[in-house]
């Protein structure tokens, strides 16, 4: 990044390399190259269609458990790979750590969205996000967990 | 060990010294863990025949504890009042450690540390309150 640097000052190299010091992060690089060629590979109609996919069984699902309230679109094609919700007296923390105990991970807290949060009234949700490799069976599981935190919490 | 004893639970259905007192004056405070909108509020009372001592000798007569939060800050609150009383004097009090928080829940094996900061709202705003008390009677 640097001409030239002496005690008394230094002198920089013109952009971009001025603002790169070190050795890039090339494994990164690399690894981002092969994810991209690993997706395009199977298909980004086909991802996209696997995760709404997994939205309806998982929206499906939830819609019937007591209590428990879904936000944002329910239908699966107006959503990304996911579902947020809350569930009635279970704090969303105590709901994911019960659900960990079972094998299932979600992410509880604002999940870096406080101002939509806000928008809702809510301060924490529950977070279930699904990828490539995720099963009906998994979704199941969830279900199953909330069932289970819900006997255990309330 | 499991997280949600049954000890825990209770202390959450019914949690000890519970509820804004109409005392609750000078020495009060309220804590809000914000990612979560946990919110804990302590009050505590200088029992009054011990209000002429040097503050490290005064002893709290009363503490109480009100806001809403997830299982383990409410329990781990209510189980804190509980200690706050049993130990009475207030260099007693300020001993109490953020170990000593998670001992009472049953030990640090049974919280995940990423409900350490659950655990410990109560306790923050505790240790703002008892602040006050020391410095009042400097």
């Amino acid at each position: 990044m640097i001409f030239e640097v002496r005690l008394e000052g230094a002198t920089y190299k013109e952009p971009p390399t001025k603002f790169e010091a070190g050795t890039p992060h090339i494994a990164g690089a690399i690894g981002m190259g092969e994810a991209a060629d690993f997706l395009m590979e199977i298909g980004m109609e086909k991802l996209r269609n696997h995760e709404m996919e997994m939205n309806r069984y998982a929206i499906e699902g939830l819609k019937k458990i007591k209590g428990l309230k879904i936000y944002g679109p329910l239908l699966s094609a107006e959503r990304s790979g996911l579902v947020t919700f809350t569930m009635e007296k279970i704090h969303p923390h105590d709901l994911s750590q019960v659900l960990s105990e079972e094998g299932v991970a979600v992410r509880a807290g604002n999940h870096c969205a406080m101002p939509v949060h806000t928008r809702f009234g809510l301060t924490a949700t529950v977070r279930a996000s699904f990828g490539i490799y995720t099963t009906k069976e998994d979704i199941e599981r969830l279900a199953e967990g909330i069932e289970r935190a819900k006997k255990k919490l309330r | 060990m499991d997280l949600y004893r049954e000890n825990l639970l209770d202390h959450y259905k019914n949690p000890r010294n519970f509820g804004k007192p109409s005392w609750a004056g000078d020495f009060m405070f309220e804590e809000i863990n914000p990612s979560c909108g946990d919110k804990i509020g302590v009050a505590v009372k200088v029992n009054p025949s011990t209000s002429l001592r040097a503050s490290s000798k005064q002893e709290i007569g009363d503490i109480r504890f009100w806001g809403e939060g997830c299982i383990v800050s409410v329990a781990a609150m209510s189980m804190l009042t509980e200690e706050v009383k049993k130990r009475k004097r207030l260099e007693n009090i300020l001993g109490i450690t953020k170990e000593n928080v998670l001992e009472l829940l049953g030990g640090k094996e049974s919280i995940p540390p990423a409900r350490y900061s659950c655990a410990l709202l109560g306790f923050e705003a505790l240790q703002k309150v008892l602040a006050r008390v020391k410095s009042k009677r400097a």
